[in-house]
């Protein structure tokens, strides 16, 4: 069976009939026909045979990657922040912040690419921007460049404002878990103002294969 | 043979029993201008109202600046918000219709059924918000168990009611209007804590804090609020929510 991730900035695919894991590629160079048989993601609807929602997704697969029943799971894409919670082993609280949230994980990513920036190689800074997302925050580093700022510390400042805002947005827990490829970026990660258990980017895969063991309702 | 025109009464929230008494007639027409009436951007309102404003009172001006009105009721009490006050204030200074505003108190409880039955949302929040233009209680209806909740204002986007399942009970403002008694607040605090329920409130609306109040303090609670229209994000959190609480599949 094919499950897909179908995210803004790439696709996460799992062929379960193979042998190997997870392939990764950037969802513009998706084959113009592909189809999945089982996907979560904007695209879902149109490339799948059948289609989860999204949080439904995060939730199954944190659920089984966990494996504690009391969590906070938050999920940083490229345009949207998601996040459940669960008490008991229940979903108890859930959000989707596709405005405020908007275009995080795709700015982050731009910015490394404009400015040449590895983000293993740059530490945490002590303080970081005030932001709401990535495209209001721009401005932001700009200004920091005039002011002075170098180009890496002005970026490194406007993730730590990004981690912060998602931070804000999962309700500021003492502790989470973290879905999406920004968990392998370590500024980002180290960003958070309390404890981050990165889980990778297919959780929701995970929880694909979950939706997958369940009885079809059709 | 000339036709007599009938008279168009433009109503706002719940008028007060008597108040319908008087104004319902043959030779009258009357109007929920809450709900949307004409096809036209709500942009249009931007002179009148702030763009930040409750969407249901923005659909209100949009209403009268295109229906050719005698007269409006609007309801300005604990019934209804202090955001229709000052709109009622706004509509007198448009308009050169009679502008009445309204106090409904009514204590008298016509009873619940619609709210409680086994029936498609839609269609439950259809025939409540139509009941405003009468002075009868609905039909008598079975009572279903309910599976989920639905807590609330009607909202000015029906689409969402559409992923609940037939068995949801409906609380909130809305039960109240079916009630007839749109001021009580014990009712409209009313929820029962062993059904999953979403607390939906209209964003911009002062009902946004009691939504997230109750939702706090409910074990199984969503508070969502939307303006004009649903966002995929709306919608997601909504079927997600049911999907995980066990209440519908969530397989499209």
């Amino acid at each position: 069976m094919l499950l897909a991730d179908f995210g803004t900035s790439y696709c996460k695919i799992l062929d379960t009939n193979q042998d190997h894991g997870p392939r990764v590629m950037a969802s513009r160079d998706l084959e113009p026909g592909f189809m999945a048989d089982l996907a979560t993601g904007h695209n879902a609807a149109r490339r799948s045979r059948r289609s989860i929602n999204e949080l439904t997704a995060l939730a199954r697969g944190g659920e089984r990657l966990v494996g504690e029943e009391d969590f906070l799971l938050l999920d940083c894409g490229s345009r949207d922040i998601k996040y459940v919670r669960f008490q008991g082993g229940q979903v108890i609280d859930m959000g989707w912040n596709a405005e405020c949230g908007a275009s995080m994980g795709f700015t982050i990513e731009l910015l490394a690419s404009y400015y040449n920036i590895d983000y293993h190689t740059l530490p945490v800074p002590g303080t970081g921007f005030s932001i709401t997302c990535g495209v209001l925050g721009m401005s932001h580093i700009f200004d920091a460049v005039v002011a002075g700022s170098s180009e890496a510390e002005a970026v490194a400042k406007f993730v730590r404002g990004i981690a912060l805002n998602a931070y804000r947005f999962a309700g500021s827990p003492e502790r989470l878990h973290l879905s999406g490829g920004l968990c392998d970026n370590p500024l980002f990660v180290g960003s958070f103002p309390c404890q981050v258990v990165p889980l990778g980017r297919f959780v929701l895969l995970e929880g694909l294969r979950a939706s997958m063991e369940r009885p079809d309702p059709a | 043979m000339s036709m007599r025109k009938k008279k168009k009464i433009g109503i706002v929230g719940v008028p007060p029993l008597a108040v319908l008494e008087e104004i319902l007639s043959p030779e009258s027409e009357i109007i929920d201008l809450d709900e949307p009436q004409v096809r036209a951007s709500l942009d249009l309102t931007a002179p009148h109202l702030p763009r930040v404003y409750c969407a249901i009172l923005r659909t209100v001006v949009l209403n009268v600046l295109h229906l050719d009105l005698d007269a409006i009721y609007i309801d300005v009490g604990p019934g209804k918000c202090d955001c229709a006050l000052h709109v009622a204030t706004i509509l007198r200074d448009m308009l050169d219709i009679p502008v009445t505003a309204t106090r409904n108190l009514d204590s008298a409880g016509f009873g619940t059924p619609v709210c409680r039955t086994r029936m498609a949302l839609t269609d439950k929040l259809l025939a409540i918000t139509a009941s405003v233009r009468s002075t009868a209680p609905h039909r008598p209806l079975p009572p279903c168990r309910p599976t989920a909740g639905f807590w609330g204002v009607p909202p000015r986007d029906f689409s969402i009611l559409a992923l609940f399942p037939d068995t949801t009970h409906v609380y909130g403002w809305s039960r109240c209007m079916e009630n007839k008694t749109p001021a009580d607040l014990e009712l409209e605090a009313h929820v029962n804590p062993e059904v999953p329920t979403v607390f939906f409130a209209q964003s911009f609306c002062a009902k946004t804090a009691l939504a997230r109040h109750l939702a706090a303090r409910h074990p199984r609670a969503l508070y969502v609020d939307c303006d004009v229209s649903a966002g995929s994000s709306v919608r997601a959190k909504i079927e997600a929510f049911l999907e995980l609480s066990g209440v519908r599949g969530g397989d499209r």
